[in-house]
Parts: structure tokens; sequence; C-alpha cells
């Protein structure tokens, strides 16, 4: 795509508490992973509570729907090819919810890591669809980046629109209108 | 608490709150402006932080009027003049392109922790404990802004060209990033030592400036003090307070 001059994307999963499943919150562009991590922190985690933050390039994401699945022909035929190593697998148990981190797998290829998580989990977690990516590929935020990536957000309090006297403003304000 | 320490650290608040104030008055203008969401949703992020420090420092000046915050916050924002803002100049400076608000922002937060450094270890508690709450947030902001310097610096010629260009407008204004008002000897009682703080500064801007493959310029300092400003405060007063100004009796 010559005329596409956007920077390359990244997948953003965030951490709510420790303990917690990551969960996908959406996307950011950046020109590097470094920089993604930074921009997912001001997209995503500004307000809502976040302990640990994954970005990861959202190319390296091997996705799979129930729908493609029915057609997908799993023939294990190159699963010792390659050197195994540690892959995240998601799953997505609904339309609407997020891709939620279920656990990782051992494989060679994204292939053969998605094969080993529909074998372990397809029963117990039936999804909606699946996402498997290696583990180095994602960077993620260090508990000693807590302090101030994500906890300052905690104290900021905000007011809502609603807080604001705008609206009885306006109201008073076109009162003689309606008089009139 | 003594009277001439209580005005010296008067002026000082209002020094480190001013500074704040108009740097994240200039980093609100990048919105809807940067070259990229992502990062026009940063400097928003940075806007909202400078200022929320900002009001920090007021209200500890607030307090130590016995003044009620909101309405002494207000008064210091929306209605003083520029004679009367005691900011230093380099962050008054128009934003340019985003090389030299990148630059501005980084030896700014760079000098800024180190100037949290001393003031955290101030004898005055509110002095001490608003300078190392602001002190987490500054090095996000550090790491941001440092990330992008390397970037730009390493990046092409025409990147490295203008962070260069930027950096031969900026730094003769450095000299004022230490420069705190009040009798050095009142600083000194509070516990405050600004010449570590410039020294440790120094210790490590020049060579990470290098790294990012720039040149330190040769021209002298520029002598400021902080009740001089140029001609572009007053500017930006007239945008920032004008919403305030159309309605001094309305409530928020």
């Amino acid at each position: 795509m010559p005329d596409d001059t956007q920077w390359p994307r990244f997948q953003v999963f965030v951490q709510v508490k420790p303990g917690a499943p990551f969960l996908d919150y959406g996307s950011v562009h950046a020109p590097d992973l470094e920089l993604a991590l930074l921009n997912a922190r001001d997209v995503f985690a500004r307000r809502p509570d976040c302990v640990a933050m994954w970005v990861v390039p959202a190319e390296g994401i091997f996705s799979k729907t129930v729908q493609e699945l029915q057609d997908w022909d799993s023939a294990p035929a190159s699963d010792n090819a390659g050197n195994r190593e540690t892959y995240h697998v998601f799953a997505k148990p609904m339309h609407a919810g997020a891709q939620t981190l279920l656990g990782q797998v051992e494989a060679s290829s994204p292939e053969q890591a998605l094969r080993l998580a529909l074998e372990r989990y397809e029963n117990k977690k039936p999804a909606f669809a699946w996402w498997v990516f290696p583990a180095r590929l994602a960077l993620s935020s260090q508990v000693e980046d807590i302090p101030s990536l994500y906890a300052p957000a905690r104290e900021k309090n905000f007011r809502l629109s609603t807080d604001y006297k705008t609206i009885t403003a306006m109201r008073e304000l076109r009162q003689p209108d309606k008089d009139g | 608490m003594d009277n001439h320490l209580k005005n010296t650290l008067r002026e000082l608040l209002v020094a480190l709150a001013d500074d704040e104030l108009i740097l994240g008055h200039r980093d609100s203008e990048w919105c809807g402006h940067a070259p990229i969401l992502e990062e026009d949703i940063a400097f928003a992020n940075l806007a909202l932080d400078e200022i929320g420090h900002a009001n920090l420092w007021y209200s500890v000046l607030a307090d130590l009027e016995e003044a009620d915050r909101q309405s002494f916050v207000d008064r210091m924002v929306y209605w003083r003049d520029a004679p009367d803002f005691r900011n230093i100049q380099m962050v008054e400076l128009p934003n340019g392109d985003w090389a030299f608000s990148m630059l501005r922002h980084y030896v700014f937060d760079s000098a800024e922790i180190e100037r949290l450094n001393v003031l955290a270890e101030s004898v005055f508690p509110p002095l001490a404990e608003t300078a190392a709450k602001i002190r987490t947030e500054e090095y996000y902001h550090l790491r941001h802004t440092r990330l992008w310097l390397r970037r730009l610096g390493l990046g092409t010629a025409e990147s490295r060209q203008r962070l260069q260009a930027a950096l031969d407008q900026l730094w003769p204004y450095t000299g004022q990033l230490f420069e705190m008002p009040g009798e050095p000897d009142h600083l000194f009682a509070l516990g405050i030592k600004m010449d570590q703080a410039s020294l440790s500064w120094e210790a490590q801007v020049i060579p990470f400036l290098g790294e990012c493959q720039l040149i330190l310029p040769a021209g002298a300092e520029r002598l400021l003090n902080r009740q001089e400003h140029s001609r572009h405060l007053p500017i930006l007063l007239a945008e920032m307070q004008s919403v305030a100004r159309l309605d001094p009796e309305a409530e928020w």
C-alpha cells in the first residue's frame, strides 16, 4: 500500500488488577513497540484502573473465528518444522465480548499453537473467535512502571458533563422564547 | 512562620505554578493539530497533567494564605495580567513545530524532575509532599519525550535538522530553569538547594542531547528574570482567560 502513510498498528491488552486476565482493549498506531506502549497508556489507561499492559504488533496475531475454523485445514503438516516457543492464547467468548487471555501453549507455529489451544480450551470455553501470538512479540509494562504510568490516574477526579450547570442555564435562556 | 520566609515561599509557589500552567496551556494548543491521533491524545494528557500540577501548587499557596482553594486558583489563573505572571520565558514561546514542542518538553521535564527532587527535601511539608506527588507523573513525561528526541535526532536528515534548530532557539533560555525567586538565605532556610538540581540536570541532559546527535549551541545564555516576559505571553493569556472574563459572575 504505497499511499498508506499510517504507522503500524499494535494491539493493546490491559490487566485491570493483579491476577486478572489480560483483555483486548483496542489498538494504537505507533512507529515502534516502545512508543506503542506509551501511546496505549495514554489512550486506554488514563481513567480506568490498570496495573499492566501489553502491546503486540497487530500483524503478529494469528486469528480465527468460529466460521473460519469450519473451513480450516488443521492437518498438522509442519508442526515440528520450527523451534518451539510460548504462545499466548486469547478467546472472545461472545460476539460482543473482549478477547481474554486463557493461558499459554508451547508450539512451533501459530497454526500449531491454535490447534493446541483448541484441544485444551474449546470444550471448557466455547469461543466466538481465537487469537494466538508468540509471547516474545509482546512488550509488557513492568511493575516499577505502575507509579508513573497508571497510579496517578486513580487519584484524578473529573467532572461529568452533567456536573456543569450549562443545561439548566440554556433552559433558562430559552424560556423567554417559549413564553413569547 | 516568619514573614520573610513566607514571602519567599509565596513567590516560589507562584513561579512553580505559573511554569506548569503556561506550559500546560501550550500543550493544549496541540489538541486537534498533532501529527497523529495518538500523539494528539498524548499531548492533551500532558496538558491536563501540567495544569493539574499548577492547580496543586496554587492550592498549596491558597492554604498558606488561608484562602478558599477554588476561588483562589481561579483568581490566579484568570484574573492576573502578564506582568503578574512569574513563569520562565521558555514555556510561553509559541509551539513551533513538533520538534520544538517535544524538545521544550524534554528540557522542561528533565529540569522539573531535578527541581522536584530538591523541593521534595524541603523542610516545609506541603511543599515537599506536593513535589513528591508530582514527580511520579513527570517520570512518564520524561520517558515519552526522551523516546521522541532519540527518534527525531537519529531519524531522518530533516527531523535531525529541525530538532537542532529547536535546540539552537531554546538553549539560551535554559539558564532560567533553576532561577527561583526569593532571597537565597530564605530558600536555604527552607532546605531548597537549586544549585544541586542544576548540576545534576546538566550532567544528564548534555550527554543525552549528544546521543541524539545534537550539538550544543555556543551562544551566550540569556539573562532573564521571572518578571520579564516576551510579547507572546499576553496573547496566550488573552485566549486562555477570554471565556472566564466574558462573565465574571458565571458559575462553572
